[in-house]
């Protein structure tokens, strides 16, 4: 949920952006993070841990804690609180095991 | 890349440290994580009014803007979205912005990495819905996105309590300040907001929900008591930012007084490392005016191995600004300047380097 009138600062004017979230459209504002824009469409738990099952979401929000992991356009384990939101990004949750990569950088 | 000098982190301490040095024509590069500069400034909307003579007082977010809109014109070269992974064979700093990674040789280095929050364990402290204060700020003041609706705030002291109240304007039911001491420091003494219910000799025993919090169970006076909250925000206090000096062979030493262990420096925030300087709350966490000064401390020695400012200039100029940073530190917490003196004297011991005779006004002082 976003804060409207916010006590301190003025609005922003910031223009909208539409992304995707587990195959989900949402939207989002320029100069969001990734972290941020899932927080303002309500969604808190970014994903699971492999061996306990255990919800993870936003911690520290700084790069620090690795909580906050998703899967940004099929890249695992980007740290949403420190990526910005784009246009047309695809945002999946990190749960379950990642695709171990082939090709140009895998073996 | 080469440049004179490199500055580690895009928070007060580095961009004021960058001011200072290339404010005298010397070649400086700075290195951030993040995509803007500010470091934690950039969600901080509280005035900050204990600062060098230099800065008015201002809002945390004013200040990022003022110190990072003086270095357009300067010698400066900011490599945002950049992160330090590693150093070199021959000293140069390994660098990655994800895609490529790069060294840059610098004559010399300022790590101003700042310093992290520090956690507090619970069962169901991982849980979605418990974060650090630091981050809820951010999501309120830098993304304009509410944390959550009733909030439980773990640990009192200034900037949790700052926290709160910043919340609380912008819509959030705080249910209270859960802290496990009996008393409460000076400082949090007189910020204490009636509005805001305080609960001493407390702890958070569990938190539980599906898939988030929704429930905690706090011990208050030893008896549990049961509270739906979709918040909790841990203010336990912050730590500086170690990593960059463990690849650089720094030393280390604990003061408790300064958030625990921190790189050993000399009087003039040079490290281990004669080429490695620390400033900021990286050398040991401080007040604003104290982040800043350091930078500053940090900046004139530099300037000094780089032949712009002769012996007698910087050692005048560091004598000036030791005196500031008495004043500002000990009208913060007194104790923070202390232990820093003193880690001070055990470094300078250690390494037999004779403290400066201009350093010895300083020690009478304590």
């Amino acid at each position: 949920m976003y804060i409207k009138d916010h006590p301190i600062l003025k609005k922003d004017n910031n223009h909208e952006v539409t992304f995707f979230y587990n195959g989900t459209t949402l939207k989002a504002k320029h100069g969001q993070t990734i972290a941020g824009a899932l927080m303002a469409n309500g969604i808190k738990k970014f994903g699971i841990t492999r061996k306990l099952q255990q919800s993870r979401g936003l911690y520290c929000a700084n790069g620090r804690c690795c909580s906050c992991f998703v899967t940004v356009n099929g890249l695992e384990h980007v740290l949403s609180c420190m990526t910005l939101i784009e246009d047309g990004m695809e945002v999946n949750p990190n749960s379950g095991d990642p695709d171990v990569r082939r090709g140009e950088y895998g073996n | 890349m080469e440049t004179d000098v490199l500055i580690i982190g895009a928070g007060p301490a580095g961009l004021n440290s960058a001011y200072e040095i290339a404010s005298n024509g010397v070649q400086t590069v700075i290195v951030d994580e993040s995509f803007f500069p500010g470091g934690q400034l950039k969600q901080q909307t509280q005035y900050f009014n204990n600062l060098p003579r230099q800065f008015e007082a201002q809002r945390g977010i004013t200040l990022a803007e003022t110190l990072a809109n003086r270095l357009h014109s300067l010698p400066v070269t900011m490599l945002h979205k950049h992160t330090m992974i590693g150093v070199y064979k021959d000293g140069s700093i390994g660098v990655s912005n994800g895609e490529s990674t790069f060294p840059i040789k610098a004559k010399k280095v300022i790590v101003t990495t700042g310093a992290a929050e520090e956690t507090c364990l619970f069962p169901g402290w991982t849980l979605p819905g418990v974060m650090t204060v630091g981050a809820a700020q951010i999501l309120m003041n830098r993304e304009r996105v509410l944390p959550g609706k009733n909030a439980i705030i773990l640990g009192c002291n200034s900037f949790s309590q700052e926290v709160a109240q910043q919340l609380k304007d912008c819509g959030v039911n705080i249910l209270g300040i859960i802290e496990k001491n009996t008393s409460l420091g000076r400082e949090s003494r007189e910020r204490l907001h009636s509005d805001i219910p305080l609960l001493l000799n407390s702890y958070i025993t569990r938190a539980m929900g599906r898939g988030e919090v929704e429930k905690v169970f706090i011990n208050h006076n030893g008896s549990e008591q049961e509270w739906r909250a979709d918040l909790i925000c841990i203010g336990n206090g912050l730590s500086p930012i170690l990593e960059p000096f463990e690849i650089l062979d720094c030393s280390f030493t604990n003061k408790e007084k300064l958030g625990g262990l921190l790189p050993g420096y000399d009087s003039n925030f040079k490290t281990e490392n004669s080429s490695v300087y620390v400033a900021g709350n990286a050398a040991g966490i401080t007040c604003m005016g104290g982040v800043l000064l350091t930078a500053e401390i940090a900046a004139a020695d530099v300037l000094r191995h780089l032949g712009v400012l002769n012996r007698e200039d910087a050692a005048r100029q560091t004598t000036y600004l030791w005196k500031e940073l008495l004043r500002i530190e000990t009208q913060t917490d007194s104790e923070v300047f202390y232990a820093r003196v003193a880690s001070i004297q055990e470094f300078h011991e250690k390494n037999n380097i004779p403290l400066p005779t201009s350093f010895h006004a300083i020690l009478e002082e304590c």
